[in-house]
C-alpha cells in the first residue's frame, strides 16, 4: 500500500534520517519503534505525505502521495496525528464526520447522504455509539483515542497511520487500542504506528521497524528486530531481551551499577 | 438531535431580535415615529411626505448600513478567531481596519470620490493582515500571541500615520471630516454607499461559506485538520481575504468600529456552540443587531449631539475584551 524509497528527512538543515526504504502492506499491523527524537514520527508524517522529503519518494498505491491534492492524500492514507489538543466543546459524532471532509467538495458545508452510515459504523466499531453526543472535553484520555481511531475509520483509507496512540493510556487502554488496531489490519487495512513502548509493540505487531542512528536500522518481523543488539544500539544503552513462559519477548534495559566519586 | 434544536432555535432567535431591531431602529430618531406609521411606511415605498422621506431616504439606508456592517464585522471576526482558534482576535487588533482606516484617510484628504474608499480600504486591510500574519509566523504556524503583539504595533503604527494625514490636511474642514469619520460614524450615507459596501460584503460573505467547512476540521487541531485532507494554505489565505473584503465593506461606509468582531463570535458561540457552520452564519444577524442597537443608542443617548458609534462602541468593548482575557487565563 505504501513504498517509500531512498527517504531523506529533514527540517531545514538538520537531517533526521536518511536511506530510509519502508513498505507497509495490507493486513499488517507494523509498529515504528525507536529513542525520543529518533524520528518516528517525522517518518510517519512522510509516509502520510504531510512532510515533504528532502529526496525520494513515497508511493500510495502506486502514486506518488505528494502529487495527491490534500483531499485525495486523505482518502488514501489516514493519519492520526499524537496528542494535540483539540477544541472541547466538539461532539464525538461532529468530530468522526470530519473524517468525511475529503469525500466532498471543500466548500461543501455538510456530508453526503451515505455519510451518517458510515460516521455510524466507525462509531460502533470502536464501541463509542453512547458517546456520540457526548462532547470531546468530557471524555476520558483513551476515549478519546477511539475518537481519533473512528475519525480515522471514517475516512476510509485503506493506509492508516497512529502516532504514540497509547501515549497517556494505562496497560489495558493500550493494549485494548492495539487490539482495535490488529482487527483492522485483519480487515485488509495496512496499518503503521509509531508506539513508545517497546514491550506493548513486541506483543501486539506483525512487523517492526527500528529506527535509530538517523536511519532505519532493522526492518521485520518481531523476532528479528527485537533483538538485544540492535535494540542497545538504537536506545544507547544496553537492553536485554528475554522470553516469557508463554514465548513473548520482552525488553529488559540492563541497569548500570553507578559509581559515586 | 438536541444539539441540532438548540443551534436552530438559537439563530432563529438572532434573526428575529435583528428584526425587532431594525424596526425599532428605523422607528427612532430626532422624531420618534410610533411603529404603526414606520411599518406603512414600509409597505409604500413610494409613497410622498415627511413620514416618508424621514423612513426611506434617512432611517432604512442608514439602518441596514449599520446592520451590514455588525454582519461584516461579526463574520469578519469569526473567520479569523477560527482560523487562529483564538478568541481574543478579531479584524481591530490584527491592525486590518487601521491599516483600512488609514488608506481612507488619505482618501478624504485628497478628495476621492467615495466609491473608491471600499476598494482601497480593502487593498489596505488585505496587505495589512497579510504582513501582520507574516510578522506572526512561527515555524509552520501563526503564533496567535504574535499575531495580536504585531496587530497592536502595526495599528500603532497606522494611527500615527493617520494623525499625520491630519495635520496635513489641506484644511480644517478636511481634518475634521476625516476625525469625524475616524470615531466611527454612520452619519450621511444614503444607498449608494449602501450599494457599495454591500457588493464588498456579499464577495466577502460567499468566500466565507467557503472556507467553513475547513475551519470546522481546525477545531480539531491544525495537524488533524491537514490529515483529513484540509489545504490550509488555500484556507488561510481565503480566510483572510474575506475577512479583508468585509472590513474594508465595514470601513468604507463606517470608519473604525472596534470590538464587534471581538464580541460577537463570542456570543454566537455562547448560544449556538462553536461549530463553525453555525457560529459564521449566526454572526451575520448577531453583528448586525449589535450595530444597530448601538446606532440607535448613539442617536439617541444625548439629544441632539450624535455620539461616534466606534466610541460608543469602545465604551462597551473594552470591559467586554478585558473580561474575555482575563476569563480566558484563568481557565488557561
Amino acid at each position: 500500500m505504501i513504498d517509500a524509497h531512498e527517504l531523506i528527512l529533514a527540517y531545514g538543515d538538520r537531517v533526521v534520517l536518511r536511506d530510509v526504504d519502508v513498505r507497509l502492506r495490507a493486513h499488517e499491523l507494523v509498529a515504528i519503534v525507536g529513542p525520543n527524537g529518533s524520528g518516528k514520527s517525522t517518518l510517519l508524517r512522510a509516509l502520510a505525505g504531510t512532510l515533504v522529503p528532502q529526496h525520494g519518494t513515497v508511493l500510495v498505491d502506486g502514486v506518488p502521495v505528494h502529487a495527491l491534492s490534500p483531499a485525495a492524500r486523505a482518502r488514501c492514507v489516514a493519519l492520526v496525528a499524537a496528542e494535540e489538543n483539540a477544541d472541547g466543546d466538539v461532539t464525538v459524532r461532529d468530530a468522526v464526520a470530519l473524517g468525511r471532509l475529503a469525500h466532498r467538495p471543500w466548500w461543501q458545508w455538510n456530508g453526503l447522504p451515505e455519510d451518517d452510515a458510515i460516521v455510524d459504523a466507525a462509531l460502533a466499531r470502536v464501541e463509542l455509539v453512547p458517546f456520540a453526543e457526548r462532547m470531546l472535553e468530557t471524555l476520558s484520555s483513551g476515549e478519546r483515542q477511539r475518537v481519533w481511531i473512528a475519525t480515522a475509520l471514517a475516512q476510509q483509507a485503506a493506509t492508516m497511520l497512529f502516532d504514540e496512540p497509547t501515549s497517556h493510556l494505562d496497560l489495558s487502554g493500550a493494549y485494548a487500542t492495539l487490539d482495535i488496531l490488529r482487527s483492522l489490519a485483519g480487515d485488509g487495512a495496512a496499518i503503521g504506528v509509531v508506539l513508545h513502548d517497546l514491550n506493548l509493540a513486541a506483543a501486539s505487531v506483525d512487523r517492526m521497524i527500528l529506527v535509530g542512528d538517523g536511519t532505519v536500522l532493522a526492518d521485520g518481523p518481531v523476532g528479528d528486530v527485537f533483538r538485544s543488539d540492535l535494540l542497545t544500539r538504537a536506545y544507547g544503552a544496553e537492553i536485554a531481551v528475554r522470553r516469557t513462559d508463554d514465548g513473548t519477548m520482552v525488553a529488559v534495559p540492563r541497569r548500570r551499577e553507578r559509581v559515586l566519586v | 438531535m438536541a444539539i441540532t434544536l438548540r443551534r436552530s432555535s438559537s439563530l432563529l432567535a438572532l434573526v428575529v431580535v435583528l428584526l425587532v431591531a431594525v424596526a425599532i431602529g428605523i422607528a427612532v430618531g430626532a422624531v420618534t415615529l410610533p411603529l404603526r406609521v414606520v411599518l406603512a411606511a414600509l409597505a409604500h415605498p413610494h409613497a410622498s411626505g415627511d413620514v416618508a422621506a424621514i423612513v426611506w431616504a434617512l432611517r432604512v439606508p442608514r439602518v441596514l448600513i449599520a446592520a451590514l456592517v455588525g454582519a461584516a464585522l461579526g463574520v469578519s471576526g469569526s473567520l479569523l478567531q477560527s482560523m487562529l482558534r483564538n478568541g481574543l482576535v478579531d479584524p481591530y487588533l490584527t491592525g486590518g481596519s487601521a491599516g483600512a482606516a488609514f488608506t481612507i484617510a488619505i482618501a478624504i484628504a485628497i478628495g476621492l470620490p467615495t466609491p473608491t474608499y471600499a476598494g482601497l480600504a480593502f487593498v489596505t486591510a488585505l496587505a495589512t493582515t497579510v504582513g501582520v500574519a507574516a510578522l506572526a509566523r512561527r515555524g509552520r504556524g501563526i503564533s496567535p500571541e504574535r499575531l495580536i503583539l504585531a496587530g497592536i504595533a502595526v495599528t500603532s503604527l497606522f494611527a500615527g500615520l493617520t494623525t499625520l494625514i491630519i495635520m496635513l490636511a489641506p484644511s480644517a474642514g478636511v481634518s475634521l471630516s476625516i476625525l469625524s469619520w475616524l470615531g466611527g460614524s454612520l452619519v450621511g450615507h444614503g444607498w449608494t454607499d449602501l450599494g457599495w459596501a454591500a457588493t464588498y460584503a456579499v464577495l466577502g460573505f460567499a468566500l466565507a461559506a467557503t472556507v467553513v467547512p475547513s475551519l470546522n476540521a481546525i477545531r480539531l487541531g491544525d495537524a488533524r485538520a491537514v490529515a483529513l485532507g484540509v489545504d490550509m494554505e488555500r484556507t488561510r489565505w481565503m480566510a483572510l481575504v474575506s475577512s479583508s473584503l468585509l472590513v474594508a465593506a465595514a470601513v468604507s461606509v463606517s470608519g473604525v468600529i472596534g470590538f464587534v468582531g471581538l464580541i460577537v463570535p463570542h456570543l454566537v458561540r455562547a448560544m449556538c456552540g462553536a461549530d463553525t457552520r453555525w457560529t459564521v452564519p449566526a454572526s451575520i444577524p448577531a453583528g448586525a443587531t449589535v450595530v444597530v442597537l448601538a446606532d440607535m443608542l448613539a442617536r439617541t443617548a444625548a439629544p441632539p449631539i450624535e455620539l461616534p458609534i466606534g466610541v460608543l462602541l469602545s465604551l462597551i468593548g473594552v470591559p467586554a475584551f478585558l473580561f474575555i482575557a482575563f476569563r480566558r487565563r484563568r481557565t488557561a
